[in-house]
């Protein structure tokens, strides 16, 4: 791991100690403080990636992937939040050079909302151009959208609150209906395809990160809980389970944060870590009992996060067929 | 062997889902949900159109698995006002069959069961709540933790420690079953929040605080509450795979309407999909009919705990795998619709009334003792 990385790897993780692990709870039930993105802003860790001519500190892929992944172990949220600006808002705006939306994103005058229900296949999108319904953000005054014509825009406009529905995961961003007033044409469909696909690394950060900070919870929980006069830990069923789970983590780890990492190993990675959050999530509520199932424990949120991502950022269809097509060097998984 | 239902039992099953699709709309099971409300105008409403009916239990279990396939907060909700009821059916005195499940049934009280504790939810008999005998009553000391109907109950069928075996590894004796009225004084509840799902459903803490409970409200015999409790586990069990199989049923529906709905509009379903789907549908399939099996021993007075764990080991995994597949499958639109809500709900069928890890432990323990299912 090279010097930047490491010191990112200990600014993020500082971070997510100092000013997120006693709000947790809070980010989930209230959204993302704005104190917090105003920190987020000041440490430099939203628009990062961008580089020094437009701003940013040209962050490399390794450190990304570290800050992402020490994030997500204590807030998916904060984690996904960063994600959104630094992998696609940010690269969007870079493609363009669009200097006054960077500079604005910088300072904290803008704030993006995220909307592409068209992204995968069979879903569709079921907003008009005068609204754009359930935006992932919801303090957002700019949305970078795929509207139903297949392009991708940049839209400003104002946001409204969604009455009667509570989304499943990343409730730290919350939801919106957004209504647009004006939007500028930044490309096609593939233009995020291709976003996508180069952020695999970091979506599996993110992954690994809710996996690991369900485990560690589990793990402590597991050491104190007894059942039958004998801590959880103590139990075959338990331990075993956890010992496979913590492997599958480390050896993913290890693969994430070499800085060898090319762009299929990440794809693979994509793929298996987001099947893996999953796993080790439901046997982190399952270990916690009823307990688990309760929002103060702060193990529900990892569970609920992982099924949620998955379903906004992870394309089961699509990236398989790009995956099985590297492995093979020619278009396969069509049929 | 027969593997068809009666004329009545189909009837009967059309009849609650027709209430079902026409009282549990999304925008009404997702009002509850936010809100985290008990629907009691549901579970009149219910009782008053005979859509409840605990006098075959056959129909209890086809009744709660066509409700849960609807919505599974509001279909649990409207079905366990009745929670514990067997304990009294099978070993209450006739003056308190009278005095508490008449009023049940008629809809004017709500009853609970009290068993787990903070402290114990696997492990029964390791309870701490005490209860004193002294003269004609007993003097209840402890609290009790995730119950159902915890802050609207009228009255709990709750298991309590009214002596100590000197060997510890004889703890299951010792322990009795009251029925405890909440208004009895020394009574408290509160009410659990931020549940992950089925949070139409009353989840508190009870704190029992010297309560005084009179001797006439013992159920059956002192010190046999601990077999009484597993015994209505076995029963309560096929009834939770009845809720995971419904469940399953309906992310199986939503997810085949959605597959349709693109094949019908020319787009892109693949196999991936396709072999997806056909999995949840073979695995709710086989948990119906291993759920059939089991309730038909227990329905014929033979219970069989092994194929009862079973069933709900199963059915209750099949019913988290089939929401988490359907969530894969439908992607955004499934975030945006009523999966994600089953999604939620599935998770706490893998653990009320038994751990998925509990109902291995049974089944291994009775296929090494010799049971073959016979």
């Amino acid at each position: 791991m090279n010097e930047q990385a490491e010191l990112m790897r200990s600014a993020a993780r500082e971070f997510a100690e100092k000013y997120l692990k006693d709000v947790a709870t809070k980010i989930e039930r209230e959204g993302i403080g704005s104190d917090i993105k105003e920190k987020i802003l000041q440490q430099g860790f939203l628009g990062a990636t961008l580089s020094p001519d437009m701003g940013g500190a040209g962050l490399d892929p390794l450190s990304q992937r570290l800050m992402l992944f020490e994030f997500a172990k204590v807030s998916p949220s904060v984690s996904a939040y960063i994600f959104f600006h630094n992998d696609i808002v940010s690269k969007v705006l870079e493609t363009r050079s669009d200097k006054e939306s960077i500079r604005n994103l910088l300072e904290g005058k803008d704030n993006y909302g995220i909307y592409w229900p068209g992204l995968m296949e069979g879903a569709k999108t079921n907003s008009s151009e005068k609204v754009m319904e359930r935006v992932i953000n919801s303090s957002c005054n700019k949305t970078i959208g795929l509207f139903s014509d297949g392009k991708v825009y940049l839209v400003e406009g104002k946001n409204e609150p969604v009455k009667d529905f509570k989304p499943l995961g990343l409730r730290g961003m919350g939801i919106c209906n957004f209504f647009p007033e004006k939007r500028v044409e930044y490309g096609k469909k593939e233009v995020l395809e291709d976003l996508l696909i180069k952020s695999s690394g970091d979506i599996a950060s993110i992954f690994l990160g809710i996996a690991e900070g369900s485990l560690e919870k589990t793990m402590e929980y597991t050491r104190v809980r007894k059942t039958f006069n004998e801590p959880l830990k103590n139990y075959e069923p338990v331990a075993f389970k956890m010992a496979e789970l913590e492997s599958e983590l480390e050896i993913m780890k290890y693969s994430l944060f070499s800085d060898e990492a090319d762009e299929v190993r990440l794809l693979m990675l994509k793929n298996m870590s987001a099947s893996f959050s999953k796993k080790a999530t439901k046997y982190a509520l399952q270990f916690h009992g009823g307990y688990g199932y309760l929002e103060d424990f702060g193990v529900e949120k990892f569970y609920r996060d992982s099924v949620a991502l998955s379903a906004i950022i992870y394309r089961p269809v699509e990236d398989k067929r790009f995956l099985a097509s590297k492995i093979y060097g020619d278009r396969s998984g069509f049929l | 062997m027969d593997f068809d239902l009666s004329e009545e039992l189909k009837q009967y099953g059309k009849k609650v889902r027709e209430f079902s699709l026409k009282e549990f709309s999304n925008k009404v099971a997702s009002i509850y949900d936010i809100q985290e409300q008990y629907p009691d105008e549901l579970r009149i409403k219910a009782l008053k159109e005979g859509i409840i009916d605990f006098s075959n239990p056959w129909k209890t279990m086809i009744g709660i698995e066509e409700m849960c396939r609807v919505d599974p907060g509001l279909g649990i909700s409207v079905t366990v006002p009745f929670f514990g009821a067997e304990v009294l059916m099978l070993h209450g005195s006739d003056h308190l069959k009278e005095k508490y499940l008449g009023k049940v049934a008629a809809g004017e009280k709500i009853m609970g069961l009290g068993v787990t504790e903070p402290g114990g939810g696997s492990d029964v008999a390791g309870l701490k709540t005490v209860a004193r005998k002294e003269g004609n009553k007993y003097v209840v000391n402890g609290s009790k933790m995730f119950i159902t109907n915890g802050t609207i109950a009228d009255f709990f069928v709750m298991l309590v420690r009214t002596a100590h075996p000197d060997d510890p590894a004889k703890r299951h004796r010792g322990l009795s079953v009251l029925v405890v009225e909440r208004n009895f004084k020394g009574f408290d509840s509160n009410k659990l929040t931020g549940k992950l799902g089925v949070r139409a459903t009353n989840t508190a803490e009870l704190i029992l605080n010297n309560v005084e409970v009179p001797a006439e409200n013992l159920v059956g015999d002192e010190g046999k509450g601990f077999y009484y409790i597993m015994e209505f586990f076995n029963i309560s069990r096929i009834f939770v795979a009845a809720q995971s199989i419904g469940i399953a049923q309906g992310v199986l529906d939503r997810t085949t309407d959605f597959l349709k709905n693109l094949e019908k509009n020319g787009d892109y379903v693949g196999e991936e999909r396709k072999f997806k789907l056909a999995e949840m549908a073979t695995r709710v399939e086989a948990s119906r009919l291993l759920m059939y099996k089991a309730a038909s021993f227990l329905f014929n007075y033979n219970p069989n705990p092994t194929l009862t764990s079973m069933a709900k080991g199963y059915a209750s995994e099949t019913a988290s795998f089939a929401a988490e597949t359907a969530m894969e499958i439908t992607g955004q639109t499934g975030l945006n619709s009523e999966i994600e809500r089953f999604f939620r709900d599935s998770k706490i069928m893998e653990i009320w009334e038994g751990t998925s890890e509990v109902e291995k432990i049974v089944i291994s323990r009775m296929i090494l003792k010799g049971d073959k299912n016979e």
